[in-house]
């Protein structure tokens, strides 16, 4: 049985059914966006829905609440208004509406993981994502349909640099340019671990590593306070020196935590983002929080061992967040938590301890701030795109559906028609 | 606390030059049995002790070793080793097998153990399963006889929560019923020979009072095999019967399967059996295997991280098990708690031993060393001294023999330069049945 | 609407509930509070009393979920010896009644976990999932492309033994148990055969054993299928021959010889009779359609476990009386080759639910997983279930696939798998709805004895620690008694038999 308040929910959705249900006649459901040359009453799309959650700064949510969606962006969000002429309208009064989710460390943008972790030298800052990105790819459709609206695809962590990733929408249909939020999107560094295991012939050690990162990202850093990229291998690296570009560090344990922070933010300052920082990464908390660094935690989210002193299930999530790292946000590290399933890191972060909210910031407008696209994606205000998603209910929790997704305000996934895809 | 100068009708044998009668006197000795004894005085003749007190009087002309500042203590007891031995198990149950088969006197190893204070040993049978009998020996002689104290003092049975091992102990135990069985049906058949024989005396004419003889002999079968020959042989004074007297015979059960003995020997609590067990769940299956079966039994239980007996602490103490273990802190698992196994063991009431951490002579060198951490870290100090001596010989079923300092007992001492469980304390000499066999002591 | 069913279905109960008192108890419960009435009696009548005998546990003031729809609101369930004695409000407790106050709680029957790692009932704590699964030992629900007769003739000598061999290794201080108890899983199957988590003990672990007969039914060896199908005839035609011939008269029996069971596989035979149940592990569309003609062909009801395309052919399932072990959360895409639907579908437990197949939900990995990766592994038993929801099952439903269902499919939903009178009180108490994310299992309690408390083991202690009981007031303010120990105090008894006095006609 549920708990009073969804089966009151519930039973307002019985009422409702009538009303914005597959099966009732859909006069006011627009099924995709309208095709070219559409009368101009086509203004937009306005959105009646349940519980809002808009993740904007001030933290509001509006119970019944409204969007306007107007040439791909948020015209109004708050409370439900009048809806003016011209706009069609999605009734959902049941549905919660929260942004589109923002996973930034995502590897299903291509088929496999050959396509996007070439191993060619131990640093490839040339190396570049877009080619291998696949609108067609079939774990894309079944992101979207659980409320992944952007990703950053990233190779992998077989070398120090491994290349500069993509930031997309996972638009289905779409071609590449229309996917397009950020090209180069960031770079990904692989800090530690992984790239010791022997990618490339030089440093396979820590200290090896360490110094390949170091000396050419020195000479990056000396190119970009000049004009003009003077070794084109090196444009998007000087970019990332020069805070045009953000970078997403891979790197685990509390060491691999520190060298990093240390590397990207004492000596380079740039905008970074440490990415996994697993197993017992929490005991650098304090320091990246100090150095104002943000973390993007996954897929690993408990820690387990005795090696000091733990003695319990510890959720790393909480961990963190408590000892103040800024903007925390959550991965998938997809596939190793298959990208549909994000959510549900925020649900098992929320569960081992952490506040549920900030799991959904950290799903949100946390990845998003942290990235340098906090401007156009990550919350449900005004002048942002209008990426929507309308579930069933909770969104952490597993038995929410979602129904409606909308990118850049067209709807790419609608539970009635396609069917439940997850 | 004195005692009755007993010296004065000791050592009235031999000369005291020969040295079989020696008095020591030293300021501490760990009784084990009493407690400690300060400014003590041990006789020791023809290799017992005689007499032990606090300042007793000596008798003029016994040799006398004064050291005021040593401190003595029975020898150590290794109630389950492999030291010196070196054979390897083929089959997994062989309870009749005997350790002592392997025994080679002809090794350093020995003196090395002497020099290290261990004066009894008990050494077990290699292999799984139910591998054989163990022995005791002292680390002395020049041969295999000379060495051993006593044979087949415990039957060594490893068990837990395996069904193999679980179903080798049942089916040990079906044997012996079947031998029982078999046993109740020869006596059954012996006592009808018995009656048949006697009622064709009876058939030959004999007096009422026969008769009546016969019908108490009858009742008094069940009393004892020897009874019913005797009144045979009293009552029946012909030649013909006393022929058929001297024929009977008393009753003698057949021989069990060699196999077999061994749990006969169990059952009738002749031997002993030490149980070697890795965990908590372990003891629940002994126990179940176990069943209502009476027999004697102690427990081992080889330490290491991540053992959890505390959880049958209380059941051990409550039975009063005897328990053999290593000298060990362990940790509880999955965490970094440290658990003094021996220690809660012996305050719920268990008899803890404790032997050292391998067979080399190396830990035998550093075994009091170890024992002597666990007492800092809570064990009690009296346990600690009896879990190397006493409670071990209990496990091998020579404590009425050694392991303590009582009179009567065994000689075997230790004189050591200070407390035993200090590490600059050393051992001074070694005495084993009334000999210095390590160390100097000049007289 | 089947919510709307169970929603009026939970209103009347409560409804019931509430009119009378103690709906549930037994007659007894009446005498005890008439000789109460008279003069402050002990409680129950002589022979309840405490002897050395008798063992009372009661879990006090929790909402009771039963498992079989609906709640009790605040309501007592009292065990004598581990059995559920009675379920209902306001119960007298025998003196020396082991109470569990479970105010502001739930009350959950323990849940069935099937497959579950065989670390649970031994193993200590080691490294990866991948080690785990390696070594899982016989899967006999796998269907093996080589060496499937090896592994069929080793199934009648593992069946045989495995039933042995866990009441003989059964560790019951394996942390990995307190794990399990942390889930609230209280009956496991370990080993094919249905097992509680009796902490401390080994006696009376086995709940059920021998229920299941493995079949292989497989595309990719269609000598399975021919193989399966054979057993089943033989054991038919035995059947039929040995119930002829024990309908003959006496006479003939005598002189006819009874019909021979050679060639007859007896694990079918037990199948067909009644007394196992047929397990089968099949996902593709053909192989249900199969199972689903075999199964009504020879009047059995199969297990199926896997079942993914099941939603293509839920209805044939269901007309078969099929029993699914499903993970929601199964991917598989459909085979691009064929033209009629299939791979995967999240909405798959739904669907065959709303068929009439009695659907069990397991995770997607039954091993316990410590690395560090959250949310699919045995310890996200009720997660799983939630994601049964999200495609559509209802609430209900959800709970009885990790409850009754499994129950019932281990063939022990004689003593488990929901809470009522006459079963084994293996119970949770959890601090909210057991399907929601953050959600735990304060206590686990099997058969009538405390097993867990998650405020005393390490794992779990320090994440939302359970608020403090307030203070009961002094002095009762309107009349009403604060949820205190029952059967404490005389004082506190004869308090609430007056008050039951007044009560006694409503």
């Amino acid at each position: 049985m549920v708990s009073p308040l969804r089966e009151v929910r519930r039973g307002l959705g019985l009422l409702a059914l009538g009303l914005g249900s597959c099966r009732a006649p859909l006069a006011t459901e627009p099924l995709r966006a309208a095709p070219p040359g559409t009368p101009p009453e086509d203004a937009g799309i306005a959105i009646r829905c349940g519980k809002l959650l808009t993740l904007d700064p001030e933290a509001r949510i509006f119970d019944p609440g409204m969007l306007l969606l107007r040439d791909g962006k948020i015209a109004y969000v708050g409370k439900p208004i009048e809806v003016p002429g011209g706009y069609r309208i999605v009734d959902r009064p049941e549905s919660w509406a929260w942004p589109g989710l923002v996973d930034l460390h995502s590897h299903v943008q291509s088929a496999g993981w050959w396509d996007t972790n070439d191993m060619v030298k131990p640093l490839n800052p040339e190396f570049r994502v877009r080619a291998a990105l696949d609108p067609g790819e079939e774990r894309l459709r079944v992101a979207d349909a659980a409320g992944v609206t952007t990703l950053f695809g990233i190779p992998g962590s077989g070398t120090s640099i491994s290349g500069f990733g993509v930031l997309y929408k996972t638009k289905r249909d779409a071609p590449y340019e229309r996917m397009i939020l950020r090209d180069p999107g960031g770079m990904k560094v692989a800090f530690n671990y992984n790239p010791q295991r022997g990618g490339g012939d030089l440093g396979s050690t820590w200290c090896g590593l360490s110094w390949n990162l170091e000396n050419l990202n020195d000479r990056a850093a000396n190119l970009a306070r000049r004009e003009g990229p003077a070794d084109p291998a090196l444009e998007n690296l000087e970019r990332v020196h020069r805070k045009e570009l953000p970078v997403l560090i891979h790197c685990a344990s509390a060491e691999g935590v520190a060298g990093s922070v240390r590397m990207w933010k004492d000596r380079y300052d740039t905008v970074c983002v440490v990415s996994h920082g697993d197993w017992d990464g929490h005991f650098a908390a304090r320091f990246m929080a100090e150095r104002g660094v943000p973390l993007n935690h996954g897929p690993r989210l408990m820690n387990f061992t005795t090696l000091r002193r733990e003695e319990k299930i510890l959720g790393t999530s909480k961990a963190f967040v408590d000892e103040g790292v800024p903007n925390f946000s959550l991965n998938t590290d997809a596939p190793v938590i298959p990208e549909e399933e994000f959510f549900l890191q925020g649900s098992m972060s929320a569960r081992l301890g952490a506040d549920p909210y900030q799991m959904l910031q950290a799903l949100t407008i946390h990845p998003a701030d942290s990235f340098m696209i906090g401007e156009r994606v990550g919350s449900l205000e005004v002048g942002k795109d209008a990426d929507v998603v309308l579930s069933s209910g909770d969104p952490l929790d597993p038995r929410s559906r979602v129904e409606l997704v909308f990118i850049d305000g067209e709807i790419q996934y609608s539970r009635c028609d396609d069917g439940q895809v997850f | 606390m004195l005692q009755v100068c007993l010296s004065l009708f000791l050592c009235s044998g031999p000369s005291p030059a020969q040295g079989d009668c020696l008095a020591i006197r030293v300021g501490r000795a760990e009784t084990i049995s009493k407690g400690t004894l300060e400014h003590a005085v041990i006789l020791v003749e023809d290799g017992k002790i005689t007499a032990i007190g606090e300042d007793l009087p000596i008798e003029r002309g016994v040799p006398v070793l004064d050291r005021p500042d040593w401190v003595v203590t029975p020898g150590l007891v290794n109630c389950r080793s492999r030291a010196g031995m070196d054979g390897n198990a083929a089959r997994s149950f062989d309870p009749e097998q005997r350790a002592s088969g392997e025994l080679y006197p002809r090794q350093d190893v020995w003196q090395d153990l002497l020099d290290a204070g261990v004066t009894t040993l008990g050494l077990y049978p290699p292999g799984s399963g139910i591998p054989g009998q163990a022995v005791a020996v002292r680390p002395r002689g020049a041969t295999a006889g000379e060495m051993i104290v006593e044979d087949g003092v415990y039957l060594q049975i490893y068990i837990g929560a395996n069904p193999s091992l679980k179903k080798m102990l049942t089916d040990a135990f079906g044997k012996l019923d079947e031998y029982d069985e078999k046993v109740k049906k020869a006596r059954e058949k012996w006592d009808k020979e018995q009656e048949q024989k006697k009622s064709k005396v009876k058939s030959k004419g004999k007096s009422e009072t026969e008769e009546k003889k016969e019908g108490q002999q009858e009742e008094k079968k069940e009393g004892g095999e020897g009874q019913a020959q005797q009144e045979d042989k009293k009552d029946e004074g012909k030649k013909d019967d006393a022929k058929k007297a001297d024929s009977a015979e008393a009753f003698v059960p057949p021989e069990p399967d060699p196999k077999v003995k061994p749990f006969v020997d169990l059952r009738d609590k002749r031997l002993p059996a030490l149980m070697s067990i890795n965990k908590a769940a372990d003891y629940l299956h002994l126990l179940d295997a176990i069943d209502k079966r009476e027999f004697l039994w102690s427990l081992h239980v080889p330490l290491r991280d991540d053992v959890d007996l505390y959880e049958v602490a209380d059941k051990l103490g409550e039975k009063k098990v005897s328990v053999v273990l290593t000298p060990l802190v362990t940790l509880q698992p999955n965490t970094r708690r440290e658990r003094n196994l021996p220690a809660e063991l012996a305050r719920a009431g268990a008899k803890v031993v404790l032997v050292p951490r391998g067979d080399g002579v190396a830990e035998h060198e550093r075994w009091m060393f170890d024992v002597g951490r666990l007492v800092a870290a809570g064990l009690d100090r009296q346990a600690a001294l009896a879990a190397v001596t006493l409670e071990a010989a209990r496990v091998l079923g020579l404590e009425e023999r050694l392991g303590s300092l009582d009179p009567g007992k065994d000689a075997n001492l230790i004189l050591w330069s200070g407390d035993p469980f200090e590490p600059q304390s050393r051992i001074q000499a070694v005495m084993l049945e009334g000999k210095i066999v390590s160390g100097e002591v000049g007289r | 609407m089947r919510m709307e069913r169970t929603a009026w279905a939970g209103l009347l109960s409560l409804a019931w509930v509430s009119a009378g008192r103690a709906a549930w108890a037994l007659p007894q419960e009446e005498q005890g509070g008439g000789e109460q009435a008279e003069g402050g009696g002990e409680g129950e009548p002589a022979e309840e009393d405490e002897n050395g005998e008798e063992r009372w546990f009661a879990i006090v003031g929790g909402d009771v979920y039963t498992g079989l729809g609906g709640a009790l609101r605040g309501a007592t369930l009292l065990a004598r010896n581990g059995r559920i004695l009675e379920i209902g409000r306001d119960l007298l407790l025998p003196e020396g009644t082991e109470v569990l106050d479970a105010t502001g709680m739930r009350v959950y029957p323990g849940l069935v976990a099937l497959d579950a790692t065989s670390r649970i009932s031994g193993g200590a704590f080691g490294p990866s999932l991948e080690e785990e699964e390696a070594e899982e030992g016989i899967d006999v629900h796998h269907e093996a492309e080589a060496g499937v007769q090896e592994a069929l003739r080793a199934l009648g000598a593992a069946q045989q033994e495995t039933k042995d061999e866990i009441e003989d290794t059964f560790d019951p201080f394996s942390q990995y148990l307190v794990l399990a108890l942390a889930t609230g899983i209280t009956t496991a199957e370990q080993q094919n055969v249905a097992v509680k988590l009796k902490r401390g003990e080994i006696e009376g672990i086995l709940v059920c054993d021998k229920f299941q007969t493995s079949v292989v039914w497989s595309l990719s060896n269609p000598s399975s299928i021919k193989g399966a199908r054979e057993k089943f005839a033989k054991a038919s035609e035995y059947l039929r021959r040995y119930r002829a011939f024990e309908a003959l008269p006496e006479k003939e029996k005598k002189e006819q010889k009874e019909p021979s069971k050679k060639g007859v596989d007896p694990g079918f035979l037990g199948i067909l009779e009644g007394k196992t149940l047929a397990r089968f592990n099949a996902s593709a569309r053909e192989e249900l359609i199969g199972i689903a003609r075999l199964a009504q062909e020879y009047h059995f009801r199969p297990v199926i476990s896997g079942c993914q395309e099941g939603w293509t052919v839920a209805e044939e399932l269901g007309r078969a009386g099929a029993y699914a072990v499903i993970t929601p959360r199964d991917r598989n895409p459909k085979d691009e080759s064929l033209v009629r639907p299939g791979g995967t579908s999240i909405e798959n437990a739904a669907i065959l639910w709303k068929s009439g197949v009695q659907v069990a939900i397991k995770p997607s990995s039954t091993a316990f997983d410590l690395g560090g990766i959250t949310g699919r592994d045995l310890l996200a038993l009720t997660v799983e279930a939630g994601f049964g929801v999200r495609g559509g099952l209802s609430e209900e439903a959800a709970l009885q696939s990790i409850t009754l269902v499994p129950a019932r499919i281990l063939g022990c939903d004689h003593r488990v798998g929901t809470l009522e009178v006459g079963k084994d009180l293996d119970a949770i108490v959890t601090d909210g709805d057991l399907l929601h994310y953050e959600t735990f299992v304060q206590y686990a309690v099997v058969e009538g004895k405390l097993v867990y408390d998650k405020e005393k083991e390490i794992f779990f202690a320090h994440i939302r620690p359970r608020p403090k009981k307030p203070e009961p007031p002094a002095t009762p303010e309107t009349g009403v008694e604060p949820e205190t120990d029952e059967g404490e105090g005389a004082g506190q008894e004869e308090t609430s038999q007056d008050e039951k006095g007044e009560e006694g006609g409503s």
